[in-house]
C-alpha cells in the first residue's frame, strides 16, 4: 500500500477489510508487526481497535518487547495467514528484521502461502528495491527483493519523493517498478500485478519503466486506473459473523463476547 | 535516570569535565519510545546541560537535528544509550553508519555511557536475555571484554554468563542494577553506583573452574551523609 490502511486512514477501513478477504481462512490469523516505528504503542492500539472487531485472530509481535512477551518467531509468523506490517523506517525494519533472522523466515512464509501486506515501508520492504526517507531525504535502498522491480509510496502525499523515484530508476540505479498514492494497494501473485485497488477516488498507481529517447534516458510513467473499494458494505460483511461470536463464546468464555 | 535516584546522572555529567556538558540520548534499542524519551529530558535538564536526542526511525521528519548526524554526535561531550533490545539496536546502528560514528567519538575522546543494552552495545560480546532465553551478542567491541548486565536479578542470566565463558566468551565484568563500570580507554578505571548495596564481578574461565571476583563498589550516595551535631 502507498499508505492507508488503519494507521494512516484510521476512518477508511477498505483496505484493511480487502487484506482480510484475501485469506483463505474464515477467520484469518493476522500478525502485525510494527517494527518499522520502534513498536509504538500507538499503532498497536490502533491495530487492536481495528481488526479486534473484524472476524479475524488479531495480533502483534514487538521485537522490541520481546522481553516481556517472547515467542518463537518462525512458528508464530508461518502459523499466520496473514502479515501486516507498519510503516516507518524501511532502513531499520530491515535491519531489525536480519538481526532476528525474520528476512529468512518472511520468505518461508511466503514461499508457504501466507499473505504479505503493508504500508509504506512495510509495503516496500517486499520488492528489491524502495524509495526510502529513512535518512532524512528520499534516496532508493534495496529490499528483500520477494517481488522484482521497485516500489514508490506515498506518491501523491509527500512531494519529494516521487522526483527522487523517477530520478533513480531514469540513472538505471534501481529496477522499474511502480508507485502508489496514498490509500492505493498493489496486490501481486506470485511476482505479477493481478490488482490494483484504493480506498479513495482520485487516487492512482503508477507502472514507471525506464524508456531512452533521442539517446537520453528517461522514464516512462503509465497511469493505473484503481478499483475503488466499497469500504461501508466491506465493513458489514467483515463483520464478525454470529455463528463466529457463538463459538468464541462458547470456546473462550465470556471475556470472548465482550470482544 | 533512575526514578528519584540521580546519582549516575551526576556522575556521568561529571566525568566530561565540562561545566555545562553537551549531552545525546540515543533511545535506538527502545525503538525511541516517547515516555523514554521524556524521562531522559526529566533527567538531563537545560540548567545542567545541553541535552539532545537522535531518533534513527524519524529521520524523515529531521530527527530533532538542525545538521548532520555524525556531525552532531562528534559535536557532543556525553553519549548516553538507553536499555533495551541490544539486538536491534546493533542493527539499527549499522543501518545507519552510527556504529562507525561512535566508534570515531570514542577515538576523539567523547564520553560513552549507557544501561543495560546501552551498557553491552560497547563490549566486544555480551549476553543478552531480551529476546527469551539468553544468548551471546557481538557489540562494537571498543571494550575487548565480554559484558552481563542484571547480574544480580536474573540467576538464568547468571548462569548462562557462566556457561558461555566455559565455551569460550571473552572474560569480562558482570554489573548488578545500580552499578557503573567507569572505563578508561580500556581500562577498568572506577566501578560506582547509585544504591548502598551493588556489585559487580570481573568473571573469567580459570581453567579448573570459573573465577568470579568481586570488585569493590563506591556507592556514590556515601559522600552525602552529612551530619549536623
Amino acid at each position: 500500500m502507498g499508505g492507508g490502511g488503519f494507521t494512516a486512514e484510521p476512518h477508511n477501513p477498505a483496505l484493511d477489510d480487502f487484506i482480510l478477504s484475501l485469506a483463505r481462512a474464515r477467520e484469518p490469523r493476522i500478525l502485525f508487526l510494527p517494527t518499522a516505528s520502534g513498536d509504538p504503542n500507538g499503532q498497536i492500539a490502533a491495530f487492536r481497535s481495528t481488526f479486534g472487531e473484524r472476524a479475524c485472530h488479531a495480533r502483534h509481535l514487538s521485537l522490541f518487547r520481546l522481553e516481556q512477551d517472547p515467542h518463537d518467531l518462525r512458528a508464530l509468523i508461518l502459523s499466520q495467514d496473514v502479515i501486516y506490517v507498519g510503516g516507518g523506517s524501511m532502513r531499520n525494519l530491515l535491519a531489525i528484521w536480519r538481526e532476528h533472522g525474520l528476512d529468512a523466515i518472511m520468505r518461508e512464509a511466503w514461499e508457504s502461502g501466507v499473505l504479505l501486506a503493508g504500508l509504506s515501508a512495510g509495503g516496500m520492504c517486499w520488492f528489491a528495491h524502495g524509495i526510502t526517507r529513512s535518512t532524512g531525504r528520499p534516496e532508493p535502498a534495496p529490499a528483500l527483493g520477494f517481488l522484482p522491480g521497485s516500489l514508490s509510496v506515498h506518491y501523491d502525499g509527500d512531494p519529494i519523493r516521487r522526483p527522487a523515484f523517477l530520478d533513480a530508476i531514469a540513472r538505471g540505479a534501481i529496477p522499474d517498478g511502480y508507485g502508489a498514492d496514498d490509500g492505493v494497494g498493489l496486490l501481486f501473485e506470485d511476482s505479477e500485478l493481478v490488482r490494483v485497488v484504493a480506498s479513495r477516488p482520485g487516487t492512482h498507481a503508477y507502472r514507471v519503466q525506464r524508456q531512452t529517447v533521442d539517446g537520453a534516458q528517461t522514464v516512462l510513467e503509465t497511469q493505473l486506473e484503481p478499483e475503488l473499494l466499497a469500504a461501508a458494505a466491506s465493513v458489514r460483511s467483515r463483520d464478525v459473523p454470529d455463528d463466529i461470536r457463538e463459538f468464541r463464546a462458547e470456546r473462550y468464555g465470556a471475556a470472548a463476547r465482550r470482544r | 535516570m533512575e526514578a528519584g535516584n540521580g546519582l549516575l546522572d551526576e556522575y556521568v555529567l561529571a566525568c566530561t569535565g565540562v561545566e555545562h556538558p553537551k549531552v545525546c540520548f540515543l533511545p535506538s534499542a527502545s525503538g525511541d519510545a516517547d515516555h523514554y524519551i521524556v524521562r531522559f529530558y526529566r533527567a538531563f535538564s537545560p540548567s545542567r546541560c545541553e541535552p539532545s536526542h537522535v531518533s534513527l526511525f524519524r529521520r524523515d521528519k529531521g530527527a530533532g537535528l538542525g545538521c548532520d548526524l555524525a556531525e552532531h554526535l562528534l559535536d557532543q561531550d556525553l553519549i548516553y544509550v538507553g536499555g533495551g533490545s541490544v539486538v536491534s539496536l546493533m542493527g539499527v546502528w549499522r543501518a545507519h553508519g552510527v556504529d562507525e560514528v561512535l566508534r570515531e567519538c570514542w577515538r576523539r575522546g567523547v564520553v560513552l555511557c549507557g544501561l543495560s543494552a546501552g551498557s553491552l552495545c560497547w563490549f566486544s560480546e555480551s549476553v543478552t536475555a531480551f529476546h527469551g532465553p539468553p544468548q551471546r551478542v557481538a557489540g562494537l567491541g571498543l571494550l575487548p571484554y565480554s559484558n552481563c548486565v542484571h547480574y544480580d536479578g536474573e540467576p538464568a542470566r547468571r548462569e548462562s554468563y557462566h556457561r558461555f565463558l566455559s565455551e569460550g566468551m571473552a572474560p569480562g565484568y558482570a554489573a548488578g542494577d545500580g552499578t557503573a563500570l567507569h572505563f578508561r580507554g580500556e581500562s577498568l578505571a572506577h566501578v560506582v553506583s547509585s544504591r548502598a548495596k551493588a556489585s559487580a564481578f570481573w568473571v573469567e574461565e580459570a581453567g579448573d573452574g570459573l573465577l568470579e571476583e568481586a570488585l569493590p563498589v563506591r556507592w556514590l550516595g556515601a559522600s552525602r551523609r552529612l551530619s549536623v551535631a
